[in-house]
């Protein structure tokens, strides 16, 4: 990441994925073939076009995937499992770009060196 | 060719009935609701009140006559009030029904004279006739309705099809009741007429139509009347037991109109279409799902009945349920349901548009995958007239072969022909309980899939 707004941008997609998905996922959980209205279907397009932008070419789960048509009626669980390859990608995104201080912590690495802005820790650190 | 014409349709006017205030007439037959005074009575509207007070004068009248001397005219008057084949209400098949015959005449008219009440009061409910009268039934009591205020059904349906821009020709009237002679006359107007026939035809307001009058036989029967005293023990008791009985014991009938007029707030007019509940719509498919695929156990018939149960439910109010139809071809038995095409959504509107559809044809097959001959069958009935647009409902997508073939037709002729599936079905049921969408979008989805296919 070359910016902190890059940064921001990123906390501020996870965070709008993470919710769109704990919501929805519990609407698939009750009926997976109902489909989304209109209404909740745009906002799940928006988090997605905004996450695309952040996550950019490397980092989008899907190269022809860029958003849910809506005459395509997607069912609850087809948004639920876009919506947990975004979350898996913008973790690994975030796992890149983090790196552990001394006596700070997890931060983010903007334009190469690491910056004060604090973050969690990798999710991949303990799987590999 | 329209299969099971309406009145609307056939004058190029698409608007689904919960749209209109009347019951859309059907050209060939009667719709099987009556006109329930009652409703008239009960209504707020002080023009539906107006109007039960005109027919009840004019009901009284005959009274006024028949005692007065002049009882050939009141049998006269009652016979020509007996039918009214311009509304098409009944269970006829024709839209023909006949007139009662004079002694049935007599035997109304005897009640102003027999019982003390009408003959000192008159009737407050005209209906309380069909619990004194053999042979009169919801049938007469709503033609009879009709014909006292057969005047305002002429203002109504000129209305009405003024504001549709439904053309109208002079034609005569029978039997229009006229308030100053207090008697019928024939009238010219102007007033859409059938299109064989050349017969007018009135419309009426869905909120006077019962399948039962509020004031009724059986109803009296079951609840109010003292069967014990009518016939003891071992006896039959006969329909014309118990209306001599009516005839001697006007308490009891008193006591029956009192306690009806009490539950007025129960008697609400019957609409010519319900949804089925989504509980049964959730049923219904688990039991087609259930099924297997093929003729096994009569599976066909019973997918073709679910399915058809399931269908009208979920596309209303965009679609309105025409017939369920049964054809044979090549000694194939082939079971539709035909819909009216309303073109109040935008993709109803394109298909009409785009393929002439007037009516949708939705082709229903029980088998496991649809073979070239029924892509075939469905295509040959897919007519100018009927409209180049088909649904296959069947349990899955269609093999390769047979979606190229779809494809094809609509390269070559410009034909669509797309497919409901049982994963659609369940979808659209979903829906149908938690509304967050139409069904009938998935109708469109389906179209969309189909049209993205095609060159």
């Amino acid at each position: 990441m070359q910016t902190k707004d890059e940064v921001e941008k990123l906390e501020k997609v996870i965070g709008q994925i993470q919710g769109a998905h704990k919501e929805i996922s519990i609407l698939a959980k009750k009926s997976p073939a109902d489909s989304l209205n209109a209404f909740k279907l745009t906002l799940i397009n928006n988090v997605i076009k905004a996450s695309n932008e952040v996550l950019g070419e490397n980092y989008k789960p899907f190269g022809h995937f860029d958003q849910f048509e809506s005459d395509d009626l997607p069912s609850n669980s087809d948004v639920t499992m876009i919506l947990a390859q975004y979350m898996e990608e913008a973790e690994r995104y975030r796992s890149d770009n983090v790196v552990y201080e001394k006596y700070v912590g997890w931060v983010y690495k903007v334009d190469g060196v690491a910056s004060k802005i604090q973050s969690g820790s990798p999710s991949k650190i303990g799987k590999k | 060719m329209l299969i099971r014409p309406r009145f609307t349709e056939f004058n190029n006017v698409h608007v689904p009935q919960h749209e209109l205030d009347f019951a859309i007439p059907f050209l060939n037959e009667d719709i099987p609701l009556y006109i329930d005074p009652f409703l008239l009575w009960k209504s707020p509207s002080m023009l539906d009140k107006g109007l039960h007070q005109m027919i009840i004068a004019a009901f009284n009248n005959l009274g006024v006559l028949a005692r007065s001397g002049r009882i050939d005219e009141a049998v006269e008057q009652l016979i020509l009030a007996s039918e009214c084949d311009e509304v098409g209400l009944g269970n006829s098949a024709t839209r023909k029904g006949k007139r009662i015959g004079k002694k049935c005449a007599l035997d109304v008219l005897s009640l102003f004279e027999r019982i003390p009440f009408y003959k000192d009061q008159g009737f407050r409910h005209f209906e309380e006739i069909q619990l004194f009268v053999e042979g009169v039934g919801k049938d007469r009591i709503s033609d009879i309705a009709c014909n006292f205020i057969k005047s305002f059904l002429i203002d109504y349906t000129h209305q009405e099809c003024t504001n549709l821009g439904i053309s109208m020709q002079v034609v005569i009237v029978t039997a229009v009741y006229n308030p100053d002679k207090k008697g019928f006359e024939e009238i010219k107007t102007k007033l859409p007429s059938h299109p064989e026939t050349g017969e007018p035809l009135l419309l009426i307001p869905k909120r006077w139509l019962r399948h039962v009058p509020w004031l009724n036989y059986d109803s009296y029967f079951r609840n109010h009347c003292p069967q014990d005293d009518i016939a003891h023990e071992g006896e039959e008791l006969t329909r014309v037991k118990v209306l001599t009985y009516n005839r001697e014991n006007y308490g009891v009938v008193d006591a029956y109109i009192k306690e009806k007029e009490r539950t007025v707030a129960d008697c609400e007019h019957d609409p010519l279409f319900t949804q089925i509940p989504i509980l049964s719509a959730r049923r219904k498919f688990a039991a087609i799902k259930k099924l297997p695929t093929g003729k096994d156990g009569n599976a066909d018939i019973k997918y073709e009945r679910l399915i058809g149960e399931l269908l009208p439910s979920l596309f209303y109010p965009y679609l309105d349920f025409a017939q369920e139809q049964a054809r044979t071809n090549d000694g194939v038995s082939i079971r539709d349901l035909i819909f009216y095409n309303s073109r109040t959504h935008e993709f109803l509107r394109e298909i009409m548009n785009d393929y002439g559809s007037k009516q949708i044809t939705f082709e229903m097959k029980n088998v496991a995958k649809i073979g070239r001959e029924h892509v075939d069958q469905l295509n040959r009935y897919l007519t100018d007239d009927l409209g180049k647009f088909g649904v296959f409902v069947t349990r899955n997508p269609l093999q390769k072969a047979e979606l190229t073939r779809t494809i094809n037709l609509w390269s070559g002729q410009r034909k669509a022909i797309i497919v409901l599936t049982d994963a659609d079905i369940e979808q659209m049921v979903e829906v149908f309980d938690s509304k967050q969408r139409h069904p009938i979008d998935f109708l469109v989805r389906s179209y969309h899939q189909y049209r993205r296919l095609c060159p």
